[in-house]
């Protein structure tokens, strides 16, 4: 008699669906969600990857080419680049998630209320919203930025307040399908104030299209945010945020030394690359007719 | 006192057209209505008779361009139409339960049905959870819902229309509202089905005592399930009596079409069609509104027709109403 299997291992259940959903993607989402899940842990784990402090100079060591010593060189202080574009990693990720998490908070409750009233209050809404969108957002964030004071914090809250128009005509343009709808009108029949309709009952039903606009509103955070770096607003070298590190690389570039801009360069590309892959994923998730044409 | 009393009401729709100019659909025309607890009322009329506005300005659901512009609605003593929202909706949902169109479409999506029930009990009491859950699960299986707490976890998706309906008819029963208005509550279900959640609904409303108002355009169902009935036509209630009176003697020309276009025991054929339009709300004529569709018609109905008691009980909205 052969011996039976006792036990036979299988992955848990959850895991195993996710795995399969993650095959599920077309291969560029997937391509986005594995540079994004890199850039995160080296964000979150910098410490592990740093080869030296990313903020210490060597000044015998200035401007040296990629060595063993400095994979990617050091620049015009004498400080480990490969160091420094890791760290830089954090400074992505850490303006562009809280400006998302801003523009969320203020565009999606201004949709949905806007949208839900409609009249006086959607339009002065809805055109100073207008307003916001009809400046070039590079010049009126550097306006802003300028005048409110150089700090990390400010351009977070710009950025956020700059984003929030995105959202709010989204979740609006899906209020308004939605508010005439019956389940909306027997929810009013059932005696709920308007505010338990609007974030029981609306919100939910809206969110989706704002939900797969995140990962692409980040990656403009994060692009903007490195212009106004490289535009020396906001951020201030020696701060190892990679659009500052682009400024002073520029100026080496003509004497030959490419490393110093490159690699700041190409970690900005790849993470605005992978976020913009990502949001393209995400859409094809939630919309069943992208995902039945596959 | 009646539980609700409809005088005069007027609804109408008023906007400004692409050239400014204001224009005005009266889309209501001074509708009463008489509700008593325990009684199944029938509204019945054709498509655009302000059959659901009726029920929208009861509840206060009008969204502009509609309007209350005159009458009352007095629900139990109360008058709806100056009551504020807050107020408003401490009545909606629980003294007045509505069962609106169009089941598939009327309950939320993303909100499993069970959460839907305990969320309107909750809306309106401070009970705990566990507690509305319960009454949930009762009420579930009082609407001929199977398996009840199994279905509590479904979702809105999940459900056939028949089972839409009857959790939409649990949502409404949820509180024991004294009044209960179902806005064509069996359109689109199949016939059988149809003919369940009715005998249900008439079952619920003699055991909770509630006052009921059934919109439908389907007289057999006024015939079998109602005890009084009115019939609407252009914004108007041209005959209101006894589903009795009216089937056996139907006062108004209108209502008597009406019945004679009834398909009768496979006598198809000889089922009469109306002619005609229904007026132009945005320009009635000067007095009865159905002169253009009417045999009767004379130049005695350019002016507006007095309302007519017969010996019945049943008013008429007619010149003719007494020949």
């Amino acid at each position: 008699m052969p011996p039976s299997v006792t036990h036979q291992f299988t992955w848990p259940r959850r895991t195993a669906n996710r795995v399969r959903g993650l095959s599920r993607l077309s291969p560029t989402a997937a391509a986005g969600v594995v540079i994004i899940v890199c850039f995160g842990v080296l964000a979150l784990f910098s410490e592990w990857f740093m080869t030296h402090d990313p903020v210490s100079s060597y000044p015998n060591r200035i401007l040296q080419g990629p060595s063993f010593e400095h994979w990617f060189g050091t620049d015009g202080n004498g400080m480990d680049i490969f160091s420094r574009v890791i760290y830089g990693a954090k400074f992505g990720f850490g303006i562009a998630i809280p400006a998302v998490i801003i523009a969320v908070l203020i565009g999606i409750p201004v949709g949905l209320i806007a949208g839900y009233r409609g009249g006086a209050l959607d339009e002065i809404l809805m055109r100073i919203f207008d307003g916001l969108r009809v400046f070039p957002s590079i010049i009126l964030a550097l306006a802003v930025v300028a005048a409110t004071g150089q700090s990390l914090l400010n351009v977070v809250l710009v950025l956020g307040f700059l984003d929030s128009p995105v959202f709010a005509r989204l979740v609006r343009a899906e209020v308004l399908a939605l508010r005439s709808s019956n389940f909306v009108e027997s929810a009013i029949a059932a005696g709920n104030p308007t505010w338990r309709i609007l974030f029981f009952h609306l919100l939910p039903n809206t969110i989706q299209g704002a939900m797969a606009q995140t990962a692409v509103r980040a990656a403009w955070a994060v692009r903007i945010s490195a212009t106004l770096a490289f535009l020396g607003i906001g951020i201030q070298a020696p701060t190892p945020e990679w659009g500052a590190m682009i400024r002073q690389g520029a100026e080496f570039m003509v004497t030959g030394q490419w490393w110093v801009a490159i690699f700041p360069g190409i970690a900005l590309i790849f993470l605005v690359f992978g976020l913009n892959l990502l949001g393209d994923g995400i859409q094809d998730i939630l919309d069943p007719r992208r995902r039945a044409s596959k | 006192m009646n539980l609700l009393k409809i005088t005069d009401l007027q609804t109408h729709f008023v906007f400004h057209d692409i050239d400014n100019y204001r224009r005005e659909a009266r889309a209501l025309n001074k509708v009463n209505l008489n509700l008593n607890r325990g009684e199944i009322l029938g509204i019945v009329g054709e498509t655009g008779a302000g059959k659901s506005l009726t029920a929208q300005s009861i509840c206060g659901l009008l969204r502009p361009p509609a309007k209350v512009v005159g009458g009352s609605v007095l629900f139990l003593g109360k008058e709806l139409l100056s009551l504020a929202e807050e107020d408003l909706n401490d009545i909606r949902g629980a003294e007045i339960g509505m069962v609106v169109q169009n089941p598939k479409s009327s309950l939320d999506p993303l909100t499993r049905i069970g959460d839907q029930l305990v969320r309107i009990h909750q809306t309106h009491t401070a009970s705990a959870v566990s507690v509305a859950r319960s009454k949930a699960i009762a009420m579930m299986h009082a609407v001929g819902i199977p398996d009840p707490e199994k279905r509590f976890s479904a979702w809105p998706h999940e459900l056939s229309g028949g089972m839409a309906q009857r959790v939409l008819i649990a949502m409404a029963l949820m509180n024991e509202p004294k009044l209960l208005i179902a806005d064509e509550p069996t359109t689109g279900l199949d016939v059988t089905v149809q003919a369940q959640i009715l005998e249900l609904l008439k079952d619920l409303v003699r055991r909770f005592e509630m006052g009921t108002i059934i919109i439908t355009h389907d007289l057999g169902i006024v015939a079998h399930y109602c005890d009084k009935v009115a019939v609407m036509f252009a914004g108007e209630i041209v005959e209101y009596g006894t589903v009795t009176d009216i089937f056996r003697r139907p006062g108004h020309p209108y209502t008597k079409q009406l019945l004679a276009s009834t398909p009768e025991k496979l006598k198809l054929n000889e089922a009469g069609s109306l002619g005609g339009q229904p007026p132009d709300l945005f320009n009635l004529p000067e007095g009865c509104l159905s002169q253009d569709r009417c045999s009767l018609a004379s130049d005695q109905c350019r002016t507006p027709p007095p309302v007519i008691t017969l010996e019945t009980g049943q008013t008429v909205r007619c010149h003719f109403a007494l020949q």
